[in-house]
């Protein structure tokens, strides 16, 4: 194990928020590798809780695509922390989705750096969490455009309830050259109660004229209106948030490209009773 | 349409840019020692707490780390500010003909006896360490409104109001330029509004540092007591030199129950400043503060007004504008802290960058534990007028209440292309064009602003795009 | 006069403390079908909200009883479960969770019991082909992205679906929309085959009703019920508006 500060991200903000790196003991056991996709070759890579750290790195040659699929299983796994290391390089048109779901563990580190070198390529993160009984996920998620007609989308939605901490970072840095280039971020966390700590730090960083940047977030309890709608079908207020909770991290999961993945981790979700029976 | 481009040299700023020559003042060498704190507290005639107020924070200042988060500010080097320059024929006067001639010729071209007679209920003028002027409005005066220097009012019957509120939302704790105004402070105004008060027309400081080299460290102390409503105007300028000024004031705010306080600023501080500035607001229930802010001028800011939400239903809201040109960096934001239930905030916030300039949009928005309730909504937009120039959006939200409500929605892009071709379709050149989308752009600041300071602020914006089209 | 079912007397009511329904009473009978009719502004919707539970209007006078039990201490969702159906004018958009995920939770709740997925799957399928809805419209998350036709469908699938004892279907703003006017008479139509079930319509397009079976009309002008009658009221609304009754309600104000 040794002492070590992750997931910093480009740019900082006011010190007392400590949103800045995280300082963590990182385990000694890591699971390291390396993928270079050839141009056009398409691959999908699972992980799920091998190892308490994934260092990962990519190059992915013109027009190739890599799925990274991360689970982190609400039991089983490694105990204590987790830490994950993405690094990946996308050339012309090359392709990157990460999808990373998080339903468990005590802490979980990630950082996700994504460089867009190639002109057309792009990036897209799908982030589901469902954090309880004091468990963390702390995290650093960045797109850097650098190649003209570059896209990035990093969405990620989850719910908190019992003493939950989490603290995700993302970056879209559209860099000088990448006219053209098209960032989005989105973020939707549910709180359920009064003892969790949610911090957000979208950053948009530009130096690029012809450029689109967007963010947007929403953080709290469900809207009213919605809750009231389901209400008037019958839905009370506790069955109506476990819908909306798991409806967050579903949303990911439909995006996984994997119907096995798929299938196992909403056993997951649905706590083993399968949800749907059919 | 061509898609050459040309870029501005300097603004012409030859409206602010004039500077008085330096006569006949008194000023205290460069640099920060406990000998130079205790020369200005003695020309100051400082009560003894603040002589001790002032030690202990100059002890923090050596002490606590420069920000490593924001834009560079090496260049500052504190051993060649002044601290302290008193204009010549001492000190404060209430008549505007008993003003040295010089100084008001000053303001004089920069509009204030104008615009006091015409729109403000009382004026505040502060040339270099000093306030030189301050009246108020007989009728307001009345209302049983305070509106003075605090100096004086650290002598009179307000000097408990004072010693109890001076530095205590921004202790010199704070950060390191809190710290040095806590040691170095001069000049600003304290403005008291009894319970139940309105003030029907703001009441305006404006801040004019001349003397090269030196820094100014006005506060500013605003008490507005239960269900009472104010306006408060701040404006600022200076005539650029090589050599650069500082400005750390500090802006302490209490709003009272069912008060609501406005606080609106037009910074235009010259190109070679560092404006290192503290505002800080603490709300109480039912009372709201809203900030008006549009940044134009300085070389580097870092201008962050904190709103503190104390009591139940307490509001803020903030609307603020920064254009960033050539050799500029401007960091500029806002901080809430929902510290109390059914407490709401609302911010609204344009950036523009051009000519190689920087600005950062950094913002924080805390819920605590016992905001149940709360609702924050928080809106910003970044134009980038070229791609020389740099745009950061860097907000921050830490909500631990699972009662609130918390939108946030940022957006980054330049002009629409298709809205200049459509003006210019109508006959307006392209620098017209995008002045005009600009002032458009900025018009969530224009609108909150008395209608003078409105075509001040487009003035400005007209003078930073003027030339930007080869 | 049928068993009765809902009786509203004297109630008061409003938003952000302004009173819109000034002392409104209403019978509704088991089976029977009843039309609310008014100009804008009436309080038409503020009475279908109030018998809902919105939380956003409070009520300051008056009772409402709702088979037997007092209704306006109850829950929204207790008065859900106890045969209430509001149709509503904007249903809100919910991502992730699909139409049918919402509806079977919706009966599970309702019942108590756990749904059948193959009974339940052939129902839904049945309903929307009768309410010429695209099959796979279930799978479609709840509300987002329909259009306004579509959302109609939806509200209507869930009042059949639901099987509610009071229907109370707000379409104060369907206008003169063509396919809307077809799916609520279509929905309305396949509903009143429960001989024991009430429908509320409100609405001031005639042509909704043309089709249909209607018992009593209320007309509701500045938050009171000026008059209630027979169908034939329907045809003079047609003919008249509500210009008559307003001034009526002038002169009781």
């Amino acid at each position: 194990m040794s002492q070590q500060i992750v997931n910093t991200p480009i740019a900082g903000t006011f010190r007392w928020l400590k949103a800045g790196g995280t300082e963590i003991d990182v385990p000694a056991e890591q699971n390291e590798s390396y993928y270079a996709l050839l141009e056009k070759e398409e691959r999908t890579i699972v992980l799920e809780d091998d190892a308490a750290a994934v260092l990962f790195r990519a190059d992915l040659e013109k027009g190739s695509v890599l799925h990274l699929i991360q689970i982190r299983r609400q039991d089983g796994g490694p105990e204590g922390l987790t830490r994950t290391d993405v690094q990946v390089t996308c050339a012309e048109d090359a392709q990157f989705h990460w999808y990373r779901v998080v339903l468990g563990g005590d802490a979980t580190y990630d950082n996700c750096s994504v460089a867009l070198r190639g002109e057309g390529s792009s990036f897209t993160a799908d982030i589901g969490y469902r954090l309880d009984g004091r468990s963390r996920y702390d995290a650093n998620c960045e797109a850097i455009h650098m190649g003209r007609r570059t896209e990035s989308a990093i969405s990620a939605s989850g719910v908190l309830s019992d003493r939950a901490h989490k603290l995700l970072r993302t970056t879209i840095d559209l860099r000088r050259g990448c006219a053209g280039a098209v960032g989005n971020e989105n973020e939707d966390v549910l709180l359920m109660d009064e003892t969790v700590q949610n911090v957000s730090v979208p950053m948009i960083l530009c130096t690029e004229e012809d450029v689109v940047g967007n963010h947007g977030a929403s953080i709290g309890q469900p809207d009213e209106r919605l809750l009231y709608y389901m209400a008037s079908r019958g839905i009370d207020a506790e069955t109506a948030c476990g819908m909306l909770a798991q409806a967050k991290i579903e949303a990911v999961i439909g995006k996984i490209p994997d119907a096995q993945v798929q299938a196992r981790v909403r056993e997951q979700l649905h706590g083993g009773d399968g949800g749907e029976e059919a | 349409m061509s898609g050459e481009k040309t870029y501005v040299e300097d603004v012409d700023r030859a409206f602010y840019d004039f500077r008085n020559e330096e006569k006949d003042v008194y000023r205290v060498r460069s640099g920060l020692t406990e000998e130079i704190i205790r020369e200005i507290s003695r020309e100051k005639n400082d009560p003894d707490w603040m002589l001790q107020f002032r030690l202990r924070a100059l002890e923090l200042f050596h002490r606590i780390e420069m920000p490593d988060w924001g834009p560079d500010i090496s260049g500052l080097d504190m051993d060649n500010i002044v601290t302290y320059v008193r204009p010549d024929t001492a000190r404060m006067h209430t008549r505007w003909e008993d003003v040295p001639a010089e100084i008001r010729d000053t303001f004089e071209r920069l509009g204030i006896p104008q615009s006091e007679r015409e729109s403000l209920a009382g004026v505040g003028a502060q040339y270099d360490s000093e306030l030189v002027y301050h009246s108020v409005r007989e009728e307001v005066a009345g209302q049983g409104v305070v509106y003075t220097d605090l100096e004086s009012a650290l002598h009179g019957e307000y000097a408990d109001m004072i010693r109890q509120h001076f530095m205590k939302l921004v202790p010199p704790t704070d950060h390191k330029f809190a710290a040095l105004h806590g040691a170095v402070w001069s000049g600003g105004s304290f403005v008291y509004v009894p319970p139940g008060v309105t003030v029907e027309i703001p009441l305006q400081s404006y801040f004019r540092l001349n003397a090269p080299g030196a820094g100014q460290f006005e506060h500013t102390l605003i008490i507005v007591d239960k269900g009472a409503h104010l306006h408060f105007i701040e404006g600022c300028s200076a005539p650029k030199y090589n050599v650069a000024n500082l400005h750390a004031g500090c802006v302490e705010l209490f709003v009272g129950e069912d008060a609501v306080l406005r606080y609106s600023t037009i910074e235009n501080w010259s190109k070679n400043m560092y404006n290192l500035n503290t505002k800080r607001a603490r709300v109480e229930r039912g009372g709201k503060v809203e900030w008006v802010s549009g940044s134009f001028g300085s070389h580097v800011s870092y201008l962050y007004p904190m709103s503190i939400l104390e009591g139940r239903g307490a509001g803020c809201e903030f609307t603020g504008v920064t254009f960033a040109g050539a050799g500029q960096n401007l960091d500029t934001g806002c901080k809430i802290v929902h510290n109390a239930p059914e407490t709401t905030s609302y911010v609204n916030t344009r950036s523009i960058s051009k000519s190689g300039g920087i600005s950062t949009f950094r913002s924080a928005v805390v819920v605590t534990p016992k905001a149940e309730g709360a609702k924050a909504a928080v809106s910003c937009q970044s134009l980038m007028l070229d791609d020389q120039s740099r745009s950061d959006t860097i907000p921050a939200m830490d909500i631990r209440t699972s009662k609130a409500d918390v939108g946030h929605e940022a957006k980054i892009g330049r002009i629409p292309q298709e809205a200049v071709y459509y003006l210019m379709s109508r006959g307006l050149s392209e620098e017209d064009a995008k002045a005009l989308i600009v002032s458009g752009f900025a018009e969530n600041v224009s609108k909150e602003l008395p209608l003078e300071y409105a075509v001040e602020m487009n003035n400005l914006i007209r003078i930073e795009m003027k030339g930007a089209i080869g | 006069m049928a068993e009765q079912l809902l009786k509203v007397e004297g109630l008061t009511a409003g938003a952000a403390g302004k009173e819109i329904l000034h002392g409104i009473d209403l019978e509704i009978g088991r089976g029977e079908t009843h039309v609310l009719m008014g100009p804008n502004g009436a309080g038409k919707s503020t009475l279908a909200g109030v018998l809902m539970g919105d939380p956003e209007l409070e009520i300051t006078g008056g009772t409402a009883v709702f088979d037997g039990e007092d209704l306006l201490p109850l829950a929204v969702d207790a008065r859900a479960k106890k045969g209430m159906f509001l149709s509503f004018q904007n249903p809100i958009e919910v991502p992730g969770i699909s139409l049918e995920n919402f509806l079977r939770t919706a009966i599970e709740q309702r019942t108590g019991k756990r749904t059948r997925v193959w009974a339940f799957r052939k129902e839904v399928k049945a309903l929307l082909e009768h309410l010429q809805m695209d099959p796979g419209f279930a799978e479609r998350d709840l509300n987002v992205g329909f259009s306004g036709g579509e959302k109609k469908k939806a509200e209507m699938l869930q009042m059949l679906l639901l099987k509610p004892s009071l229907a109370i279907l707000d379409e104060t703003d369907s206008g003169l929309d063509v396919d809307a006017v077809r799916t609520v008479s279509k929905g309305v139509e396949e509903f009143q085959k429960d001989r024991s079930a009430s429908l509320l319509i409100i609405t001031h397009n005639a042509a909704i009703l043309s089709a249909l079976h209607v018992d009593a009309v209320h007309i509701l002008v500045d938050g009171k019920i000026v008059e209630t009658g027979g169908p034939e009221l329907i045809g003079r609304i047609g003919r008249e508006g509500f210009a008559g009754f307003e001034e009526r309600a002038e002169d009781a104000g």
